[in-house]
């Protein structure tokens, strides 16, 4: 039974990353319809900016963090993370006019090889100590398991994203924005800036994207060139189909369930002392056939 | 119906005319244009023998991602869709062909038919269930299974080899490096030829028709599923093949060969090169594969600014502002940049088509509304 808890504590911690990476990508989707391969290193850029923040930029060495400059490494990661997903919009993605959402993807996608490459070339492809805003844990009442204070600042800022769009799609820029996304046109015609939304659903995403940048290191404690792309933003597209590519509710609720189920199958292979490699990647991908055989649409869409 | 403007009489006229044009001109350049032609074949011939012998393998690598950029193309070209998983088609295909030639003892050929038609199986599985829905899941359910690739199939040890790898010997007829690049060029060669014989068959022709419109095609009568499945098929074959090929470069194979970022760069080639032309692609493919050594070369020889800082190591990211580029001002490619000689070896005029939707001018990636 303890272990199982455990798994639904891992799940939570992972599954909260997957849809902060998620609403990125609900909110760059529902806004332009792209789907942005370029969410994950969104979150890197920003993660590896806030540690140059942190060790007084310095790019090579292994100069120990200031943990006195972690307020002010946050602030400008997640600077970072929206003025670089604004211009990602304003330099390629508007450049390229009305292509197919396949073409759109394939430039993120190049944009994503070109940001992984630059850390690469300026890191080294190593990894780096980094640290978590809140240190050591706390045992669960009633049981062994410890909780790192790192996942409850996981949840809490989830919680408070979650709350912010909420509002934000209450106020009259984010029914603005809701307008721009049902029928730009239509919108244009009501004087909605429609440029204007989109490029701040971009540096939304990019800020959305700086915050699992740095807390998704936080959980590994490290940081690698092509982190967040690697770890976090196959199981949040996942999430995201799983929740329905336009719903941001959905996307939360599909980076959980992918969390869940991936942290499930790693103890499922150990508990039976299975023979099969990569559990998480395998129920990643059995997750997504599943959900295209059976609900295209995912929980919470409206239509595929 | 009667639009004042247009004479049917007229525009039968019209294209009478450009027919009887169009065959005057094959018929007056087809000398020099063979002559041209024979001269490409005999320099992409004459290149594993004067290519110095550490670079051979090179040669042999830049044939086989011709061949991947081939397979990319039926998919991204033809049918316009998007694989971003590309690598673990070729991973498969040079694991089944390893496993064949050292676990099962098959000769060479045979091992590349089990790599190709693994490589179809994938693409059926992954396909059947991917492309009832839009294009986009397909790219989706590529990326999940070239991750699911690297981190599960890839490590099943019976099959390949776990961290070790996979060994791969290359056949007796061609196991000295230059006799292999000959193999891959001759391979390259065939896959071609499939290739030009699949877009003249019907089924060929409904999948390019998918590219400029689904509805359209649809209210033609293409079976849009199908065709898709099909394309996806045919790619994930030709990239099995590809990967049989690869395994026997080095003779040996590991997962850590099938990242990502290859199935990225792949993608790059062949917009890059210029989706929907395979003499383009082929060339977007070749440009990718020598453009590590070429920028080590660079790096090596010339001491000025920008070869100073450009090691191979920024090799994607050039690859990626290529791809940038293209999009934005080139959406045909390489083989747009090249149109009028295109067209011209290919027996038309030596001109540009100004209206360049055909698959023969580069419809490219930018093509598709």
């Amino acid at each position: 039974m303890e272990t199982w808890i455990e798994v639904l504590v891992f799940g939570l911690q992972r599954g909260a990353i997957f849809g902060l990476v998620g609403l990125g990508l609900a909110l760059v989707y529902k806004a332009t319809r792209i789907l942005n391969f370029a969410q994950g290193e969104l979150g890197t850029v920003p993660a590896f900016t806030a540690l140059l923040v942190m060790t007084g930029f310095e790019t090579v060495g292994d100069k120990a963090v200031d943990r006195g400059m972690l307020i002010p490494a946050i602030v400008t990661a997640i600077a970072v993370g929206a003025v670089l997903g604004i211009l990602l919009y304003v330099v390629v993605i508007r450049p390229l006019g009305k292509v197919s959402p396949v073409t759109s993807l394939v430039a993120t996608a190049g944009v994503a090889l070109l940001l992984t490459t630059i850390e690469l070339n300026v890191f080294e492809a190593r990894a780096r100590r980094f640290p978590r805003p809140v240190n050591g844990g706390f045992d669960l009442p009633g049981t062994d398991i410890i909780v790192d204070w790192h996942t409850i600042v996981i949840l809490a800022v989830l919680a408070g994203v979650a709350l912010a769009l909420a509002a934000f799609f209450r106020s009259a820029p984010g029914v603005a924005l809701l307008a721009t996304a049902e029928d730009p046109f239509a919108a244009e015609l009501q004087g909605v800036p429609v440029e204007r939304m989109r490029a701040m659903a971009w540096g939304a995403a990019g800020a959305l994207g700086a915050l699992a940048g740095i807390l998704g290191a936080g959980v590994f404690e490290s940081l690698t060139p092509g982190l967040v792309t690697s770890t976090f933003m196959i199981p949040a597209f996942t999430g995201v189909v799983l929740g329905g590519i336009t719903s941001m509710v959905g996307a939360v609720v599909g980076g959980f369930a992918l969390g869940i189920v991936s942290q499930a199958a790693i103890q499922i292979v150990t508990t039976y002392e299975l023979d099969v490699p990569g559990p998480p990647q395998l129920a990643v991908l059995v997750v997504l056939l599943a959900v295209l055989l059976v609900r295209p649409q995912g929980l919470l869409g409206k239509s595929a | 119906m009667s639009d004042p403007d247009v004479d049917p009489t007229g525009l039968i006229h019209e294209e009478e005319v450009w027919v009887e044009e169009v065959h005057a001109a094959r018929r007056s350049s087809r000398l020099p244009r063979l002559l041209v032609l024979a001269l490409i074949a005999a320099v992409v011939l004459a290149i594993p023998q004067v290519v110095d012998v550490v670079y051979i393998n090179v040669v042999s690598r830049a044939a086989i991602y011709g061949i991947i950029a081939v397979s990319m193309n039926v998919l991204v070209g033809y049918a316009g869709q998007a694989s971003l998983g590309h690598a673990a088609f070729l991973g498969v295909g040079a694991f089944a062909s390893g496993y064949a030639l050292t676990d099962l003892g098959m000769p060479f050929g045979a091992a590349l038919v089990v790599a190709a038609l693994v490589g179809m199986a994938a693409a059926l599985v992954l396909g059947g269930v991917a492309l009832r829905v839009s294009g986009l899941y397909l790219a989706l359910v590529t990326i999940a299974f070239g991750l699911f690739a690297q981190e599960t199939l890839f490590n099943i040890r019976f099959l390949t080899g776990g961290g070790a790898g996979q060994t791969a010997p290359r056949p007796e007829l061609f196991s000295g490096p230059v006799a292999y690049a000959y193999l891959c060029i001759g391979v390259l060669g065939l896959v071609l030829l499939f290739d030009w014989r699949l877009t003249a068959t019907r089924a060929g022709r409904a999948i390019q028709a998918l590219r400029d419109d689904e509805r359209v095609a649809a209210s033609w009568g293409i079976d849009v599923t199908a065709h898709k499945l099909m394309a996806f098929i045919i790619s994930g074959g030709i990239a099995g093949i590809a990967g049989g090929l690869f395994a026997s470069i080095e003779q040996i194979v590991s997962k850590e060969d099938f990242g990502l970022s290859l199935s990225i760069t792949f993608l790059l080639m062949t917009v890059v090169g210029g989706a929907g032309n395979r003499w383009g692609v082929v060339q977007g493919g070749v440009l990718f594969a020598v453009l590590p050594t070429l920028l080590d070369r660079t790096h090596e020889n010339f001491h000025v600014f920008p070869f100073t800082e450009l090691t191979a190591t920024w090799e994607p990211a050039i690859g990626a502002i290529l791809l940038l580029l293209t999009l934005t001002m080139f959406p045909g490619g390489i083989a747009q940049q090249q149109g009028a000689l295109l067209s011209w070896l290919g027996g038309g005029p030596f001109k540009r088509d100004p209206d360049a939707h055909t698959p023969a001018q580069g419809g490219g990636m930018g093509a598709r509304p």
